[in-house]
């Protein structure tokens, strides 16, 4: 069966439509196309015509002449695009040109350099050149290192890489260095929060040994569509870019279809959940042979689904081999293994994580189940976009799951639908972050007084501040690195936190082995102790964390059940930035906290039912965070007027009200910011609501909800007004049970009175 | 909270800022020197080019003079990248008189233009640099330094002899780590007293930065120049080993240095070395490496010797067995005796005196395999010298046969 015919039978379905609240079909597009541009070398065309390429989609062809007239360019395109052309002619012609130019490539993960680089190699070796085009990451052999910096024309890496393995090694990259002419980064609506504000940082440091060794580099970048790919191109690389953004390549026709799971509990408010629903979808998509991605939003969900899945189609013939689970953890030969199957067609099914979401090329795929809402628009676009490529019609379903945001727009789909998709927000000048790439720019070439950092602020008080700490020292006008430390080896460019937790099987005593990793801030919520850990589907019983050696050893096991840890939370203030008291008689106020993050218990969770089997506690050390926050305290005759337990089911309502509204407003993904309320507050002594943002230094939302907090309040006011429900569900102030028979009301005359 | 709090905040406090080290502004770096009586160093005026050759594959200058190598030590701020600095650079070398030690210490990051500067003329003024751990750690620092104080770095461009690597050739196999200290307390029989561990040093230097008490600096002189001396003692010590190789003690010394010449293409003196090594602990690896070195050589019938003195001392385990087997099937076209070597083998083999099962079980599919391919051989040669008789019997004359296909290429040794 193919897309189309199942898409029609299901349409025919009652019972399955009476759970689909959109059915939009966006019709197919043709291509658009332009000459090859005149600046493009001469031996390009004749390769390119034997790939079948006779023209440019119109966004190449403009991003070529841009790069040629000396611009940096950003290029906004979806997935399948052709976008790889917009690099690699610009940088091939300059090659052919000059045999001593250089470039060097960023990609976000190792696997997506892996695969641009065969496609690049295809095209140098039909037309017969020395070009030569080596990947530099963490795979590459000692050996072959040296020929890499060497003679390497293009070097692809990522950028972690650069940071810990090029730059602060720069004099055995000269080559590189004084002949670099292009720096590609691709993907860049990757490099949003904590790890665009580190990469942003990294290439202050590059351009910072390009100017030494004078070269300079020009740009090119691309994005898939997010609302801001100008704005944010030109915080990561601190200059002006060119934006081009108008797409000619062709795609066939799409479905999208809404289906929000039925209601099973009427008087609760409760849905059928997303995972079971998902289940069956992409079970009729497996059994009628339709090759399909599903994504989902968590690691465990990948597993329990990949399970599901497997049991399926499980037969002697090792047919479950066609089920697949992906996600970060897995290794590298895994990883090639699976997506080598998802394009020869062997594997059917694979559940994701965002994993995926990256151009990594696994070809073609008829189908999309999104398991819940991805957080935002642009990678629910992203993650859709695997269904689909130039020619053949595909089908996307998004599952909603009874979280407030998924309600939210499996309910208005034209929010999802014409909605601009979110602001990639970074903050280079996090002081956390920027700290941290001073201390490596500095360790890279000295700082000279009066030295400045890209566009950073305020470098005159950071030396003088690392000189007095000893980490560097000033002795004729510089600032030399004058600590015995390697300080790239401190910071990790994913994450606040240094080190990733390894994952080591000890189920044979004979041969321990590592099958995966996984970052600090995640390891205490999923490798506790006697967490069940899932990898491919298979169980694993964690029997011993080494919080200090960063070590999980775990066994495996056939349990009927897995484990879903809690998380506590405390707030302390650092620092007001600014405050503000509201005539009404309260305080709104924006500025810095650290927040203390504790896992105590976990629960056992079975299979298939979902039911709580038991708990178990867990005793592992806390982990802190700085971050930036803004907070709301409440009137203070109108908490005298409440009942506490009254007042503690409103700030419920209200708190769970603004983790709906701030992230479609801030434009940002729901796990960048967090919303809690206290009802005596250690930050202000007053019953407070808190938002902060999610990451050690903050990305600046906080700031943005400060600037924006009146219209916070009022759009939490109307979303709770305009819900149909009696006194409370998921989708405005969270369910009855929760937040009690008055929370609802409560909550509306909270922010009645806080918008007085 | 101001920035300069919000960094405090941010990256911690030691507490009390330093006192303000300032740049000393001398105009040249800090320069001592060291003198030892050449009777610290008997032997080294005698060390000869012939026998440098066969340490290394280095490139040896033209004309050749013990006085001519600079040995060179670098003491840093840090364990490599473009931050670590060669604070302290000690250069020593032969005269007539002794063995002179120069160092050139930067008091401060303003003195290093001119410490580089010392180097490079040091550099220029001798033909070849001997180093420990030179080829990865000093040089390309120093490289990294030039570089990065806008110098040339062509000073560097002469032939270098990295002793690490010799030391690693000779004395893995029996001592396995092979740093300095150890070498000269196991190989040089002189361990050193009182000092400083090479990873404290780093920490010393930054303390003599903020505190300027030049006595912090003192253990870090007297260790370089220590090392330093101990570079010329050991390149003594090792040349006098390769000169007399039937003086050296360990067995296992012996069979590395025989492995070591045999790699640098000196295969008659490797040979000597293994016979030497073969009375030894070392006895069965070595006689296998000369059988190996027979046989590399063209030398099949010497090779065959050596398996065959090895059987009859009982040494080797099932390799003497299979490589004879391979001698007598493709060399002496003698396949009754080669299955009858690979029989003995199987049965050796399923003693199972061999540790790693896995590797018996490969080693028992190869001899199965060969077994089998001897069989067929002999009954296709039985069937051909039928067919011959029965044809020469039917008067038909007699066709030579050179059918035999020579397999020798396709072996491989186990």
């Amino acid at each position: 069966m193919n897309v189309t015919q199942l898409a029609d039978r299901l349409r025919q379905d009652p019972k399955f439509m009476e759970n689909v609240t959109r059915w939009e079909v966006i019709p197919p597009r043709p291509a658009r196309t332009a000459d090859f541009p005149a600046c493009l070398d001469e031996r390009l065309k004749p390769v390119l015509a034997q790939r079948g390429i006779h023209a440019l989609y119109t966004h190449q062809a403009r991003s070529v002449e841009a790069t040629n007239r000396g611009e940096d360019v950003t290029v906004v395109t979806p997935t399948a695009s052709g976008k790889t052309m917009c690099y690699n002619l610009p940088v091939l012609s300059a090659i052919l040109n000059n045999p001593d130019a250089r470039a060097l490539y960023l990609f976000p993960t190792k696997a997506l350099s892996a695969d641009q680089v065969s496609e690049l190699y295809e095209i140098i070796e039909a037309m017969g050149v020395d070009i030569k085009t080596y990947t530099y990451d963490g795979d590459t052999p000692a050996a072959a290192r040296k020929a890499v910096r060497q003679a390497g024309h293009i070097v692809v890496t990522n950028p972690d890489m650069l940071h810990s393995g090029i730059l602060p090694h720069h004099t055995k990259w000269v080559k590189l260095f004084e002949n670099l002419r292009y720096i590609v980064i691709d993907e860049i609506h990757s490099y949003r929060g904590v790890f665009g504000s580190n990469l942003a940082n990294v290439l202050r440091r590059l351009l910072r040994l390009c100017e030494f060794y004078g070269s300079h580099p020009q740009f090119i970048l691309c994005s898939a569509t997010i609302a801001n790919p100008k704005e944010l191109a030109e915080t990561l690389i601190g200059r002006p870019v060119t934006l081009i953004d108008d797409n000619g390549a062709p795609m066939g026709e799409r479905h999208f279809v809404f289906y929000n799971p039925p209601v099973v509990n009427r008087q609760l408010g409760i849905r059928k959940g997303a995972i079971p629903v998902t289940r069956s979808i992409s079970g009729m998509l497996l059994k009628n042979g339709i090759q399909a991605i599903t994504f989902a939003r968590s690691r465990l969900t990948v597993e329990v689904l990949t399970r599901y899945l497997k049991d399926m189609v499980r037969d002697p013939l090792g047919n479950a081999g066609r089920v697949r689970g992906y996600r970060g953890g897995y290794l590298p030969t895994e990883r090639r293994e699976i997506e080598r199957g998802l394009r020869a067609g062997q594997v059917d099914a694979v559940v994701s994580t965002n994993a995926l979401e990256l151009g990594i090329d696994i070809g073609g795929l008829d189908a999309c189940v999104l398991c819940g809402y991805p957080g935002t628009i642009a990678s629910a676009w992203q993650q859709a976009g695997r269904a689909g490529r130039r020619q053949s019609a595909s089908i996307v379903f998004f599952v909603a799951s009874s979280a407030a945001i998924d309600q939210y727009i499996v309910t208005h789909p034209d929010y999802f639908l014409h909605q601009s998709p979110e602001n990639a927000l970074l903050n280079p000048d996090n002081l956390y972050i920027l700290m941290s790439h001073v201390k490596c720019a500095a360790f890279e070439l000295p700082f000279e007084e009066g030295d400045g950092f890209g566009n950073a602020p305020g470098m005159e008080e950071m030396l003088d501040y690392l000189d007095g700490e000893n980490i560097v020292h000033r002795a004729d006008g510089k600032y030399h690195w004058s600590a015995e430390d390697f300080p790239a080896s401190e910071i990790s460019l994913r994450s606040a936190a240094a080190e990733n937790f390894i994952i080591i099987d000890i189920t044979d005593p004979a041969r321990h082995r590592v099958v995966g990793e996984m970052d600090r801030f995640t390891a205490p919520m999923l490798l506790h102790e006697n967490a069940i850990y899932m990898h491919e589907g298979r169980q694993f019983q964690v029997e011993k964390l080494d919080f200090d050696a960063c070590k999980a050893f775990i066994r495996a096991v056939d349990t009927g059940y897995y484990t879903d840890a809690d998380l506590n939370i405390n707030l302390s203030l650092l620092d007001v930035e600014k405050e503000e008291t509201v005539p009404r008689g309260y305080r709104t106020a924006e500025g810095e906290i650290k927040v203390t993050a504790l896992v105590t218990m976990f629960k056992k969770i079975r299979f298939d039912t979902h039911e709580t089997l038991g708990f178990g506690h867990v005793r592992l050390p806390e982990t802190d965070m700085h971050t930036t926050a803004m907070w709301w305290t409440l009137p203070p005759d109108l908490v005298a007027s409440l009942p506490s337990d009254t007042l503690k089911n409103g700030m419920m309502g209200v708190a769970n009200l603004l983790r709906i509204v701030c992230p479609l407003y801030l434009m940002c993904s729901p796990q960048d910011i967090a919303v809690v309320y206290q009802v005596k507050s250690p930050i202000t002594g007053e019953p407070t609501l808190i938002l902060y943002d999610n990451c050690p230094g903050g990305i600046g939302l906080s700031q943005k909800a400060f600037g924006m907090r009146e219209m916070l309040m009022e759009k939490a006011l109307q979303v709770v007004r305009d819900c149909g429900c009696e006194s409370g569900c998921p989708s405005c102030v969270g369910p009855v049970g929760e937040i009690g028979e008055d929370g609802k009301k409560t909550a509306m005359y909270l922010l009645k009175e806080l918008l007085k | 909270m101001n920035l300069r709090d919000k960094l405090r905040a941010v990256g911690g406090s030691s507490g009390g800022g330093k006192p303000r080290s300032r740049e000393t502004g001398n105009g040249d770096c800090r320069h001592l020197a060291v003198f030892r009586p050449m009777s610290e160093f008997p032997g080294a005026m005698e060390v000869r080019r012939e026998t440098l050759a066969r340490l290394s594959a280095a490139e040896l200058p033209e004309s050749f003079d013990p006085r001519r190598i600079l040995y060179l030590d670098t003491e840093t701020t840090g364990l490599g990248g473009s931050g670590t600095v060669a604070f302290l650079v000690g250069m020593g070398y032969l005269t007539d008189g002794g063995f002179e030690v120069h160092q050139f210490l930067m008091r401060d990051y303003d003195e290093e233009p001119f410490l580089l500067r010392h180097v490079e003329a040091g550099l220029n003024r001798f033909d070849m640099i001997c180093t420990f751990n030179g080829a990865t750690f000093d040089l390309p620092l120093l490289e990294g330094r030039f570089l990065m104080n806008r110098m040339g770095r062509d000073s560097l461009q002469r032939p270098h002899l990295d002793l690490l690597q010799v030391a690693r050739r000779l004395w893995k196999l029996r001592l396995g780590r092979c740093n300095l200290g150890r070498l000269e307390e196991v190989i040089l029989g002189n361990p050193r007293e009182n000092d400083l561990p090479g990873s404290e040093v780093p920490q010393r230097y930054f303390a003599y930065l903020k505190t300027r008490q030049e006595s912090l600096l003192q253990d870090i002189l007297d260790h370089n120049a220590q090392d330093i001396a101990s570079l010329c003692v050991l390149l003594t010590h090792m040349a006098e080993m390769y000169e007399h190789p039937e003086r050296i003690r360990f067995s296992e010394d012996v069979y590395s240095m025989g492995r070591a010449l045999e790699r640098f293409h000196y295969p008659e003196e490797a040979r000597r070395c293994y016979r030497l090594a073969s009375r030894g602990r070392t006895g069965s690896l070595a006689s296998a490496a000369l059988a190996h070195s027979y046989r590399r050589g063209g030398e099949r019938a010497e090779a065959a010797r050596v398996w065959e003195e090895m059987i009859a001392a009982r040494r080797g385990g099932v390799l003497p067995y299979i490589e004879l087997a391979k001698y007598q099937e493709h060399t002496m076209r003698n396949p009754a005796e080669a299955l009858r070597l690979t029989e003995k083998a199987l049965a050796l083999s399923s003693e199972a005196t061999l540790r790693d099962s896995g590797t018996v079980q490969e080693i028992k599919n190869e001899l199965q395999y060969r077994r089998r391919r001897l069989i067929r051989k002999m009954e296709a040669a039985d069937r051909k010298a039928r067919e011959a008789e029965a044809a020469a019997a039917s008067g038909e004359g007699e066709r030579k046969s050179n059918g035999i296909r020579n397999d020798v290429q396709g072996e491989q040794g186990l």
